[in-house]
């Protein structure tokens, strides 16, 4: 059985390709940045142990033209097809099933994502798909699935696999149940790197400072936090499940040693904290990790890491580290559910610059209760984080509703929402009403890429040439002119709206 | 943050504490967490309420962890310090509802207990059973809250060289009501190998919720 896992091209009327971003976002760049699905790439990587053919169809990564990647789909004839949704592209994996119909009729077509997992009927009624997955543990069962499908042709009628939404007929949809919420991410295998092609994923990516860099199979599934209202990892239907430190070491040891991997991201929603952090640092440290030219990165909290466990970890080769600043009131923190507060920000930025670590913050704007007070401040505030180098690099998004997460339910329920189709959740404008027009908010955005352009902040840059640490340099020679151009590229992409504004 | 004053620290055991806060002024439902932290940690945890909803105070049901920076400090806290506490967040709630319709069947680990004791301080006439894993006799916290029969716990290494139970085994050996609704938290094993157990006796996925945090 041959089993697809499958990312078509999906361009704009400017000719920008989606790109799945930070948190599976998906936003248009015309510069792409690849960034490799993890859980899809272990659900690949579990099936190929299995015995399963399995072909690894990222269009984009591959650098296809959707005529070119439909064609070699169809000539490869797979008996499954598996795509992941999120909310801007939904209208467009619609038609692509019918299409993908048209040819092979007999393909089973998957749909994984976190909006057809929250909406899974609607995607069975617009579409041509057999299946919708209504979890994020797309490894765990997809292995299920496959397996049942390969050996019973009744599977419509019978497939039992919890946590799926099947179509039985043309005028049928039955549900299995919710899908078991807590899975042992230990069993889920580590990503086989040459079977998802890592290489080409390897150096277009703006958070690699040395290359090749890949992203490690994630210690966490989900967050442990899990609360904030704008995030996908929030919901009844998900919790977290952490991998083992050792397993996790294990990996990186792989793939330094054997892919001579120079930097390693984990993008788990927020990774190990306290102990576990501590034991996966002092891991790198004890097998000599750290002395193997590689940078490590994560996303973490505000108020999840202590100095100790910074420390250590800058000790173990850590560099690269996202920090959600969603904003810098605290009544919006508070409405975000984010758990933390102003007050300790900068004492964790402190210590993360005071070891060498570059942290870099994610910032939103746009909220719709966001008001001149609230959205200057945190304009001052970011200016000020950035000028005194408490964080080295920042990347700004507008605030959109997706996926239906509890900020979209919200704003569906308040009447904020100003979308006309799903397209429109693209994070290219401003979909939401708000008490300022939107240009108020785009040039909020544009205010805080230009810190980069700043003398202060060009300054305090060249000050951290002098601590010596090779890092630094890296950073302004080589990072510098890269993060330029993409500075570039996301002001384009978030105001290119300006002037077309309501509120 | 929002500071609030300690009112009491109450140690059950060598290693577990009840802290007792002021009630921050927010709308609190059974079953939700709060993130707690002091100015000079400058780093927090969440913590699930262990009172009940409607109580002048906050209680919380905390176990010092190995080299768990928040949790000894907060071990060391006294009444009038003030604590740093945000929230409530968290939807592993009980829908008001449902409440009088249905019947619950709560399984903690350890700590785990704080929202399940939560829920029987909360709501009065709700139909439930708690199975506690804990490892010892002193580990059985808050036991003489609940009405005679809801409350067992599956004691892992008891005292008197008594043969150890754990959560599993009661759910092995016992006849559940597979329409109950399961609630589940503490350690994510437990969780899992007493999911494997619940479905094989027939519970189904959508009647079981659970809330990990470690």
């Amino acid at each position: 059985m041959k089993i697809a896992v499958s990312y078509p091209p999906i361009v704009n009327s400017l000719g920008q390709k989606a790109m799945v971003s930070q948190n599976r976002n998906v936003q248009y760049f015309k510069k792409p940045t690849y960034l490799l699905p993890v859980i899809h790439a272990q659900a690949a990587s579990w099936l190929n142990e299995k015995g399963f053919d399995v072909l690894w169809d990222d269009g984009n990564a591959q650098l296809k033209s959707f005529d070119n990647w439909l064609a070699d789909l169809i000539r490869e004839r797979p008996d499954i097809v598996v795509f992941e949704s999120t909310t801007p592209v939904m209208e467009f994996y619609w038609d692509l099933t019918k299409r993908i119909k048209l040819s092979l009729p007999e393909t089973i077509i998957i749909m994984t994502g976190y909006h057809s997992m929250r909406r899974p009927d609607e995607t069975l009624n617009e579409s041509s798909t057999d299946i919708v997955l209504k979890s994020n543990h797309i490894d765990f069962i997809l292995i299920r699935v496959v397996d049942f499908i390969s050996k019973n042709a009744d599977w419509r009628e019978t497939l039992s696999v919890e946590g799926l939404q099947v179509r039985v007929n043309a005028n049928q949809i039955r549900s299995t149940g919710s899908f078991i919420q807590v899975e042992p991410l230990d069993k889920s295998p580590v990503i086989n790197r040459n079977l998802v092609r890592w290489k080409d994923y390897a150096f277009e990516n703006g958070n690699f400072l040395r290359t090749p860099g890949t992203y490690a199979t994630s210690v966490l599934r989900d967050c442990m936090f899990g609360k904030c209202t704008f995030c996908r990892y929030n919901g009844p239907d998900l919790t977290f499940s952490m991998m083992s430190v050792e397993k996790s070491l294990d990996e990186y040891e792989n793939l330094i040693n054997n892919h001579g991997v120079r930097e390693i991201f984990d993008d788990s929603g927020v990774w190990y904290r306290g102990l576990e952090a501590r034991q996966f640092a002092q891991g790198i440290i004890d097998r000599g990790l750290h002395k193997k030219g590689c940078y490590f990165g994560i996303n973490t909290r505000f108020e999840y890491l202590d100095e100790e466990t910074i420390k250590l970890m800058a000790e173990a080769n850590f560099r690269f580290i996202l920090l959600g600043f969603e904003s810098a009131d605290d009544e919006t923190l508070q409405r975000l559910n984010k758990g933390y507060q102003m007050e300790h920000v900068e004492k964790c930025l402190t210590w993360m610059t005071k070891y060498g670590l570059h942290p870099h913050l994610t910032i939103m704007v746009g909220y719709y209760w966001q008001t001149k007070e609230q959205l200057d401040l945190t304009v001052q505030t970011i200016k000020d984080i950035m000028c005194r180098g408490l964080a080295r690099t920042l990347q700004v998004t507008l605030c959109t509703p997706l996926d239906f997460t509890p900020y979209h339910l919200e704003c569906i329920k308040e009447n904020v929402l100003l979308a006309n189709s799903y397209a429109d959740h693209d994070m290219s404008k401003l979909i939401v009403k708000t008490p300022l027009p939107h240009d108020d908010y785009y040039k909020a955005v544009r205010e805080m890429y230009a810190i980069s352009y700043s003398p202060r902040f060009l300054f305090r840059q060249i000050r951290f040439l002098f601590n010596w640490r090779v890092r630094d340099w890296e950073f302004l020679f080589i990072y510098g002119v890269r993060a330029l151009r993409r500075v570039r590229q996301h002001v384009f992409n978030l105001t290119r709206n300006e002037g077309n504004s309501t509120s | 943050m929002p500071s609030v004053k300690v009112l009491d620290n109450q140690f059950l055991s060598n290693e577990t504490y009840v802290l007792r806060t002021e009630r921050p002024k927010s709308t609190i439902k059974a079953g939700q967490c709060f993130s707690l932290g002091t100015s000079d940690l400058g780093i927090n945890r969440e913590y699930s309420m262990y009172s009940g909803a409607e109580d002048p105070f906050v209680d919380f049901l905390i176990r010092k962890v190995p080299e768990g920076r928040v949790s000894n400090r907060l071990a060391n806290l006294k009444s009038g310090d003030s604590i740093q506490i945000s929230g409530p967040y968290g939807e592993f709630c009980l829908p008001e509802d449902e409440i009088s319709s249905s019947s619950y069947l709560f399984i903690a680990s350890g700590t785990g207990i704080a929202p399940f004791h939560s829920f029987a301080l909360t709501y009065q006439d709700i139909d439930f059973k708690i199975i506690h894993g804990v490892r010892y006799d002193d580990e059985r916290y808050g036991k003489n809250s609940y009405p005679e029969g809801k409350y067992e716990a599956c004691i892992s290494k008891p005292e008197n060289g008594a043969i150890g139970a754990r959560v599993t085994d009661y759910l092995n050996d016992n006849t559940l009501n597979p329409q109950s609704k399961v609630y589940l938290c503490g350690n994510r094993n437990m969780i899992i190998d007493a999911i494997e157990i619940l479905r094989s006796k027939g519970f189904s996925g959508d009647s079981i919720f659970t809330e990990t945090f470690f």
